[in-house]
């Protein structure tokens, strides 16, 4: 019965998103506060419903109860509880309703916490949000319904992809979906600005707290999809240009243009047109990545089932919507006032600087991950663009843009002086100039361009301590008022510092693994040993290993220091999950402070010995340690209390009439 | 009956949720410029605390307190031309009727059309302890199994499960099965012979050495076992030597009784073996598939699994040379030290090619 409940909530909550996305709208249009007024109870309800779904689902999942297809598709009665449960989303039907579910959840944070919001705009925004709400909802029941039935229910599922059965499927996708989602409320905003025709400073300052929150979210949820790809896959890459990467890197960088954008609007009204056209385009670029991933278009392990009428109607989504509002931009936009006047060098100008940068390596990536796709729509012919051509067109790009980081938030508005945001930080300069040196002569003579590249990173973090010093004065006051003026600063300076700050040490762990990594590859039996960047590595054999769902053959190591000493064991393995027929590997991985020692394995030699991939790989945590930092600064500067604008005082209610009355 | 009760509930609890701001008056919320005034006062208390910090100095402080009190002044002219909300229109209303009307109308039409309100949920647990007679034959199975479980000891049980697995396809867990009975109990030909044949199966048809020492094995036991006469047989016509394949089943085909179904399968079987003797036509498509995958890659090099398809290949037609510069141009056009370079290599390692570091 709970899983008949749970999709009868889908439909009722469907029902409501068709309300949701007409009755405000008109009442916007009307002056009508009753018809506006629609627009919060349908929202919270609309979550309410679809949360109930999702339970009914989850439980289905909990009770391997194999009468629901996606049950019996997707799982099996002896998987541990954990991947039971992620299991919910860990497929086609049920990732699609987690995703409808955040949608609801951002509407009904609107609803809940919009009270300092204009009414007309809350109302307008809310509809928005209902339409978005309407078109996924009707594309889960009519085309993946996650609770169509069976009857008579299989004794056994067929098990989730064994790939996906891991702790990251608890954590990656719903902060990806967090994210995605999230700048769906940014759309929904920058739609109900162009249908009033109006926006103002204040619009800024109420779309910036659900950027930032999006923003870190996505961020976390790209940096935890990455290091779920370098344990999981065995292949040692963090990053693989991927288009299913990208899709997600996307959103990020148009994302990051418009959490900067958004800031010069809230602060001068300036690149208004603009900011509401980034809006546009970061939510479109996340329908995109939806559409890429869902519609089986691309192979991956992210495409569940491919199945065309599913592709066509998130096409049809994407047409709509996308279409729908910049159409509605193209009309509207002009009548949109321009705002303040600034010099080029300025922190406008800085914020501008940036936004060329990060639109214009969007732009890259987006023609690198649909190139492919156009070529085989048009010709037939598979082609593939790896790894070079985002080194050689993405890489150029972002590092001017890295360098120069760190003088925007030094510049003031309006006018700024670039000689004397230099002559700030010459201190910085000199620092990661010293360590670039360091590091050339001690750690390795090989590489100029490593040296450098660690000097980019040190830049940004030293850059953005600059700015935190500057900020508190230190130097210039005693130091008791400095510490004072530091803590007193507002929460969205040390968010800056904080993001560039991880920035930089994201870049260190790159530029570290890629130009100091060692590789080193063996057929390997028993007792044998291999030098790994001063570690031994000796091979104590395999050993034989049953999993709840899977057996596995446990490839067993130890490594020993320079002096001989053992220092662990590593664990690498080859897992077989019989309901799929499937292999996989798990990576063995040792971390010795930042950098970590990696051991993958191959197939058997026909010698029976195995083939052992080994790696060292220097300071590579620092690359998801930076997101989590950036992550970090974004949530702290969502608590800033500029972002907390209180509502004005409402003038006093008219007491409530009776439900009947008769017509005016 | 409870269902239908808990979705009436919920219909009727939305459409309550909706009545409720439609049955408040229309009161007049504050208006958007009152919002932006009240965004531009905290702006003006923001400089005041930037300028109290130090972070700018008066001058500017100055400069954007002006330019914000003009926005404020331009605000206010507009709110004195622009009137208030109108009053509640009764076309309003009607809008809102027909919202409140649509939520049972399209919930109940849309889930009539889709879902299934008389088929209860069956958990697994709850189905393993109905009263088996009702029971479709996997969840007998599945009882047997929880059985098998908690008594791993029980040949009998294994006994009865075994044949079973192998005519459902799951070849595999036959085999552990049969070995189980024989291990618990004592190896009898039926056991090895049933054993021989999953391993068998589980090898896509391939006598592999594994289940040909269990049908010798049960010969031993037991020499006019028929199963396992049949496999040894077979496996002498995989292993090339189809004249000693051929007197082998007729041999095992004069000692049938009238009708036995072996008659069928023993006939098949030297067919089969007459028609393996045209296999030049498949080695030159074998080649021809290979030649094309390979104009394939060199056309488009960055695909990892081509270029391992196109080393197995190589190796599979016993040429090995090939199959090591292909390696070498897979490795080279994926980078030798990016991630794919290193899979490709990691592979051509495992089937014995040289791989330069």
């Amino acid at each position: 019965m709970i899983v008949e409940i749970g999709h009868f909530a889908l439909v009722l909550a469907f029902a409501l998103s068709l309300v949701l996305s007409v009755a405000p709208l008109v009442g916007a249009r009307m002056g009508d506060a009753r018809l506006m007024g629609l627009a919060e109870p349908a929202a919270l309800s609309i979550l309410a419903l679809v949360a109930l779904s999702f339970a009914a689902l989850t439980v289905a999942y909990v009770q391997s109860d194999f009468s629901v297809a996606n049950v019996w598709e997707n799982s099996h009665s002896a998987k541990p509880m954990l991947y039971k449960i992620t299991g919910v989303w860990g497929n086609h039907e049920g990732s699609m309703l987690l995703w409808v579910l955040i949608l609801a959840a951002f509407a009904a944070l609107v609803a809940l916490f919009g009270g300092n919001l204009p009414a007309t705009l809350r109302a307008n925004v809310l509809a928005v949000q209902g339409m978005i709400a309407a078109a996924f909802l009707l594309f889960v029941l009519a085309s993946s319904n996650p609770f169509e039935r069976i009857n008579p229910p299989p004794i056994e599922g067929q098990d989730l992809n064994p790939i996906l059965q891991d702790i990251g499927l608890a954590i990656h996708p719903p902060l990806l979906y967090l994210g995605y989602v999230g700048f769906s409320i940014c759309f929904s905003f920058a739609v109900a600005a162009l249908i009033e025709g109006r926006i103002d400073a204040a619009w800024a300052r109420w779309v910036r707290p659900w950027t930032l929150a999006a923003w870190a979210a996505l961020t976390g949820g790209i940096a935890m999809g990455s290091y779920w790809a370098y344990y999981e896959l065995g292949w040692g890459g963090y990053w693989f240009w991927d288009p299913v990467e990208n899709a997600s890197f996307l959103p990020w960088l148009s994302g990051t243009a418009l959490l900067h954008s958004a800031i010069v609007m809230e602060k001068r009204s300036a690149l208004k047109i603009w900011t509401v056209l980034l809006a546009i385009l970061t939510f479109s670029l996340s329908l995109l990545g939806t559409f890429l991933v869902r519609s089986g278009v691309l192979t991956s392990v992210h495409a569940f089932a491919t199945d065309p009428t599913r592709g066509i109607f998130i096409l049809m989504i994407l047409i709509a919507f996308i279409g729908g509002s910049l159409a509605l931009f193209a009309l509207r936009a002009s009548s949109l006032t321009a705002g303040g006047v600034f010099h080029p060098i300025s922190r406008e100008g800085g914020l501008v600087l940036n936004n060329l940068f990060l639109t214009t390596a969007a732009a890259t990536v987006l023609v690198g991950t649909l190139w492919p796709l156009i070529v085989e729509s048009v010709s037939g012919e598979k082609i593939s663009v790896g790894a070079p051509f985002f080194n050689m067109t993405f890489g150029p790009l972002i590092l001017p843009l890295l360098l120069a980081v760190p003088f925007g938030p030094l510049l003031a508005w309006k006018r700024g002086d670039l000689y004397a945001a230099s002559q700030r930080l010459f201190v910085a300069f000199g620092l990661s100039l010293a360590i670039a040196l360091a590091t050339f002569f001690i750690v390795d003579r090989v590489s100029v361009l490593a040296a450098l590249g660690i000097a980019v990173a040190f830049w940004l973090v030293f850059g953005a301590l600059t700015d935190l010093a500057l900020k508190a004065g230190i130097g210039k006051v005693s130091p008791s008022v400095a510490l004072r003026r530091f803590i007193g600063l507002p929460r969205s300076v040390f968010g800056t510092s904080l993001a560039h700050a991880g920035l930089g040490l994201t870049t260190l762990g790159i530029v570290a693994v890629s130009a100091l990594e060692v590789e080193r590859m063996a057929v390997m039996h028993p007792g044998d040993a291999m030098e790994v960047a001063g570690y031994e590595l000796r091979f104590d054999g395999m050993f034989p290993f049953e999993g709840p769902n899977f057996t596995e053959e446990q490839g067993r190591f130890t490594y020993l220091d320079r002096s001989g000493r053992e220092r662990g064991e590593i664990v690498s393995s080859k897992r077989f999950y019989p309901a799929r027929q499937m292999p996989t590997t798990e990576a063995g991985i040792a971390s010795r402070g930042f950098s970590q020692l990696y051991v993958a394995l191959g197939d058997r030699a026909p010698d029976g010995g195995i083939v052992v991939r080994a790696w060292w790989k220097p300071q590579v945590l620092f690359i998801w340690i930076g997101c989590v930092v950036m992550m970090l600064g974004g949530a702290i500067s969502l608590l800033d209390r500029r972002l907390r604008v209180g509502a004005p005082a409402a003038r006093r209610a008219r007491p409530a009439r009776p439900f009947v009355e008769p017509a005016e | 009956m409870l269902f239908w009760i808990v979705a009436a509930a919920l219909t009727f609890g939305a459409c309550l949720l909706l009545l409720a701001p439609l049955a408040r008056g229309n009161a007049n919320a504050a208006d958007a410029q009152a919002h932006e005034i009240e965004v531009y006062k905290d702006q003006l208390l923001e400089i005041e605390r930037d300028m109290a910090r130090g972070l700018i100095s008066a001058s500017e402080a100055e400069l954007a307190r002006a330019e914000i009190g003009r926005k404020i002044i331009r605000l206010s002219d507009a709110q004195q031309t622009a009137g208030s909300t109108a009053p509640s229109r009764p076309l309003a209303r009607w809008i809102g009727a027909a919202a409140i009307l649509s939520l049972p109308l399209v919930s109940w039409g849309l889930y009539a059309a889709t879902g299934s309100p008389f088929y209860p949920g069956q958990p697994l647990q709850a189905r393993l302890e109905r009263d088996p007679s009702q029971a479709f034959v996997d969840e007998l199975i599945a009882r047997a199994e929880a059985h098998l479980a908690a008594n791993p000891n029980d040949a009998r049980g294994w006994d009865v499960l075994a044949p079973i697995y192998l005519r459902l396809g799951r070849y595999s867990e036959a085999a552990t099965a049969f070995a189980n009975a024989s291990r618990l109990d004592e190896p009898t030909a039926a056991r090895l012979a049933g054993e021989g044949e999953a391993l068998t199966a589980a090898a896509n048809g391939q006598v592999t050495a594994d289940a040909l020492a269990r049908f010798e094995a049960a010969l031993a036991l037991q020499p006019d076992d028929l199963p396992s006469r049949y496999f040894v047989a077979l496996a002498s016509d995989q292993a090339g030597n189809g004249e000693e394949a051929g007197r082998m089943w007729q041999e095992m085909r004069e000692g049938l009784p009238q009708g036995s179904p072996w008659h069928g399968v023993i006939a098949a079987a030297m067919d089969g073996e007459d028609a393996a003797a045209s296999g030049d036509d498949q080695a030159a498509m074998i080649e021809n598939m290979v030649a094309s995958l390979a104009a394939r890659l060199e056309a488009n090099p960055h695909d990892v699994d081509g270029w391992q398809q196109l080393i197995r290949s190589y190796m599979v037609l016993e040429r090995p040379q090939d199959a090591q510069s292909a390696l070498d141009r897979g490795r080279a056009a994926m980078g030798p030290a990016s991630p794919e370079g290193g899979h490709l290599a990691a592979y051509g390692l495992s089937l014995g090619l040289e791989v330069e570091q």
